[in-house]
């Protein structure tokens, strides 16, 4: 399939560890395509993360990686730090699972926004401040004009997730990584980030490789699902192949941890 | 926000009255009496009375800390003596105030803890960034061992040792004495480096140990993380995801240290020489001056309450976190 | 869920089976350091010095107080005879200048007064930090405000200077035990403030209020389920403070107004070598060198023992 977006192809991430190298990734082997979200589902330790990690190059020091990654066809394993700051924020992007944490408190969002802005694309900061405010008026922060000069600490849980959203996004990247993007969040703001994630794939077309846990935010957002334990690809296909017919015991015990929608309505 | 600092001097005003009658109580009440030591030898019992009587040493206690009090705001006479505004006392074993004596030995006491501030700085928190990026190598741990043996010297230890290897063996720099920077300004450099270093050395090591594990700390931050996701360069990434929130909690350590020397360096001021206010407070202990003694305490306390305010305000426009939300 | 799979850490792995914080596990560690372990030699070495000092200077030949006129020069005004400092068999750190007292005895006995003193007034210290923190942390209120505004107003004081004046003005009387108090005095908040912001979280942990709620009392609460907590912070505050303690019993001794002569301490020593010390070199550098290296030695063992204890706390 050559004409997919982004594919990922036997990928295997080693760290070194005070008991030896350990393969944290094996063979791990799935497409993105152009409007598509796959979902990576698996526990914390599964690898999904460093899965995420190894696609930017963000690995800890001392990591090994084998196999191919390739965006729009370029590969992007091996190339050096400097050369794939050009990709990082740009042509892929990434949310993280705690915006409080994943935001500089140093700095107002709106600085946040504009130094990526400027890095990939240049202009004046003013230019890039009204890119700013656009990005956040797009994930629907409201009063945007006002806000674009606050301080992480001074939003709320889901505002912050939106804040790193709107920047994620600012550049219109190819490719958006979302790792765990909605568990640090309460349920009814988790439901929200989904939509607004929803909302602005059908509208850029970016592509979505989405890291989860929860097989229940998967089973709503994404359209091909990939199943990790341990480090190994378990289980890969369409949404609805995995979800009603699980080829793979652990994928079959994930899905019955999953409370039924009538349990969480009665509970 | 003004209420804030309105109560923040109230509470400076407090702790330095406290100061003050600790001091007063501690120095008038156990050292022997004044009247006696300023009498000297060829002493009569009527002139030990005049003395008291000119000191205001027969006055209630609390008489005598309200003069004293007052004398700093409007200056007050000692018999024949008159002491100007800012009286902190007068020292009659000087026969001079003691606001003059210290506005005369300030400049050397704060050339002394700039000189020495600047160097530690310098050397600490560069030192303290390369072996954060360093971490683990061969120049990191050399430079941390040599920091865990910097903080153990005792001052006046390493002071003497380089006035052994400099002064006396290899002859490459002048005893120091404070030689005024206009007069001769290679001289002066010579005179204040080895008062500078010795004072720097301890606090270097502590800053170099310091600024390596916030810097650490910094780098395993998530925001750090998402500073590379964003494919920001790497002097941006330095500069605003790992310096500033690293060495921010620097600046208040720093300030405290650096308003406690401001009062004077006595260990390096009296092995030198230098005829700084850490100098006269220990020649005033030697000579059991009260009165210089108090003020040189008060001065230091005075420093180190004001610089705490200063700090607590810096913090607050530095790091956003801590800032009083006004709407 | 009942079988989970087999996790992968990705942090430095700390050996599961040890305990948190035992002591045990500290000493294995430490003896497995190299430097650590020189540290830990050097010091039993002062320890064994300061506390078998007399059978020492019974052995070495040389009290502390003895002169020896022979082993000096009184031509050359009084510098030892020799090259080092008079080092020779009978005395094996050479003498004192013009009186020629042995300065090995002396280095042996200055031990006793700097360990005794630092040990002393770290355990004041400790206690007065320690209780006056828990206290301020644990009913919070106006015995709170109390105590940290005394906190504030020490903390606040040129401790130096004051220490000085109050030692210079004092009638000299028992000085080790003046040098303890005033060096305590000035010392417990920096413990005390630590130990109150970890008792304030901690009377919050669901523990403390579990016990509460099954009806003990205060003291109960404080001793069996504040107090254990407490333990990593206190070792490790009062490890670091120790080898504080003995600079500023030496920096006071080398001021002047420390312990008082003939009494020997590091400190003292160092003092009366400036005058000497273009000439005899050496009278300054063995007492310089014991001093050094023994706080260096506790420096890193402070060091070394805190890593250990956050590792503890972290795995």
């Amino acid at each position: 399939m050559s004409g997919e977006l982004f594919v990922v192809d036997n990928l295997t991430v080693t760290l070194p560890t005070s008991r030896g190298p350990v393969d944290v990734v094996k063979n791990v082997s799935f497409t993105v395509g152009r409007d598509e979200t796959v979902g990576i589902v698996g526990e914390s330790g599964s690898g999904k993360s460093m899965t995420a990690l190894a696609v930017l190059g963000l690995l800890p020091r001392g990591a090994r990686t084998s196999g191919s990654v390739r965006l729009d066809g370029a590969e992007l394993l091996g190339r050096s730090d400097r050369d794939l700051r050009s990709v990082r924020g740009n042509a892929i992007s990434m949310v993280f699972q705690d915006p409080l944490s994943s935001l500089n408190p140093y700095y107002t969002v709106g600085l946040q926004i504009e130094e990526m802005y400027r890095t990939h694309r240049g202009g004046t900061r003013r230019a890039a401040r009204r890119v700013a405010i656009e990005a956040l008026e797009r994930v629907h922060i409201p009063d945007a004009a006002r806000r674009v000069d606050h301080y992480p600490h001074q939003f709320s849980g889901g505002m912050r997730q939106r804040v790193m959203i709107a920047m994620a996004l600012c550049c219109s990247p190819s490719l958006l990584i979302a790792d765990e993007p909605t568990t640090a969040l309460d349920v009814t703001v988790q439901a929200q980030i989904l939509e607004l994630l929803g909302e602005l794939q059908s509208t850029t077309g970016t592509g979505m490789m989405f890291i989860t846990h929860d097989l229940a935010v998967i089973s709503s957002i994404a359209q091909r699902v990939l199943v990790m334990q341990a480090g190994d690809p378990v289980e890969y296909g369409t949404a609805e192949q995995v979800f009603s017919d699980p080829r793979h015991e652990y994928t079959r015990m994930l899905l019955d941890a999953v409370p039924r929608i009538d349990d969480e309505v009665l509970s | 926000m003004m209420r804030y600092v309105l109560g923040r001097l109230g509470g400076v005003i407090l702790i330095l009255l406290a100061v003050c009658l600790f001091t007063y109580l501690i120095f008038f009440k156990l050292s022997p009496d004044p009247a006696v030591m300023i009498c000297g030898k060829t002493c009569t019992p009527e002139r030990i009375d005049s003395i008291r009587d000119v000191l205001g040493l027969n006055q209630p206690l609390l008489t005598q800390f309200w003069d004293f009090l007052s004398g700093i705001f409007v200056g007050r006479d000692y018999g024949s003596v008159h002491c100007s505004a800012p009286c902190l006392g007068y020292s009659f074993q000087t026969n001079e105030s003691v606001w003059s004596m210290i506005t005369a030995r300030l400049p050397v006491s704060i050339t002394v803890a700039v000189g020495a501030a600047v160097l530690w700085l310098l050397v600490g928190v560069i030192g303290g960034l390369v072996s954060a990026v360093k971490q683990g190598t061969w120049w990191d741990r050399s430079a941390m061992g040599l920091a865990l043996g910097g903080v153990s010297v005792p001052n006046y230890v390493l002071a003497l040792v380089l006035q052994y290897v400099l002064v006396v063996k290899l002859q490459l720099l002048p005893f120091p004495s404070a030689v005024p920077f206009a007069d001769d300004p290679l001289l002066w450099l010579e005179s204040y480096l080895m008062p500078w270093v010795v004072l720097a050395v301890g606090y270097a090591c502590l800053y170099a140990r310091l600024t390596r594990s916030n810097v650490i700390d910094t780098l395993a931050e998530n925001y750090y993380r998402t500073a590379r996701a964003k494919g920001l360069s790497g002097a941006l990434i330095m500069r605003r995801h790992a310096l500033r929130p690293a060495l921010t909690p620097i600046t208040t350590i720093f300030g405290m240290d650096f308003a406690g020397l401001l009062g004077g360096a006595l260990i390096t001021e009296t092995v030198f020489g230098l005829n700084g206010i850490g100098k006269m407070a220990a020649d005033s202990i030697a000579k059991n001056d009260q009165p210089v003694i108090m003020a040189v305490t008060l001065l230091a306390a005075f420093f180190v309450v004001i610089g705490n305010v200063v700090v607590d305000l810096l913090y607050t426009a530095l790091d956003p976190r801590v800032r009083v939300v006004s709407s | 869920m009942t079988t989970s799979p087999a996790l992968v850490e990705v942090e430095e792995a700390v050996p599961s089976s040890a305990p948190p914080t035992s002591g045990r596990r500290i000493l294995t560690a430490v003896t497995r350091d190299k430097g650590a372990l020189a540290c830990l030699v050097f010091l039993a070495i002062v320890v064994l010095m300061a506390v078998a000092a007399p059978l020492i200077t019974n052995l070495s030949g040389w009290g502390p107080y003895q002169f020896d006129s022979a082993a000096i020069n009184s031509d050359l005004g009084g510098v030892p005879h020799g090259s080092l400092g008079g080092i020779s068999g009978s005395h094996w750190f050479g003498v004192e200048p013009q009186n020629g007292r042995d300065l090995f005895a002396r280095i042996v006995y200055g031990a006793r007064v700097s360990i005794t003193i630092s040990l002393s007034a770290t355990l004041l210290t400790g206690i007065l930090g320690v209780v006056l923190g828990m206290l301020a942390g644990f009913y919070r209120g106006w015995v709170d405000q109390v105590i940290s505004r005394l906190m504030d107003f020490l903390m606040a004081f040129p401790a130096l200077i004051f220490m000085i004046a109050i030692l210079s003005s004092l009638p000299s009387g028992n000085r080790p035990v003046l040098l303890v108090v005033v060096i305590s005095a000035f010392g417990w908040p920096y413990l005390a403030r630590v130990i109150r912001g970890q008792t304030m979280t901690l009377a919050n942990r669901e523990f403390v209020e579990a016990a509460r709620a099954s009806g003990a009392k205060d003291s109960q609460v404080v001793f069996r389920e504040i107090l254990p907590n407490l333990r990593g912070s206190i070792v490790v505050m009062t490890t670091l403070a120790i080898p504080g303690y003995i600079g500023t019993e030496a920096g006071l001794s080398f001021l002047g107004v420390g312990v008082s002569p003939p009494t020997a301490s590091w400190g003292q020593m160092i003092s009366s070598s400036v005058s000497w010390y273009s000439v005899d070199p050496m009278f300054f550098a063995i007492p310089g060198l014991f001093l050094f290296l023994t706080v260096l030695s506790l420096t890193v063992l402070g060091d070394k023992i805190r890593t250990l204890i956050d590792q503890g706390e972290a795995a």
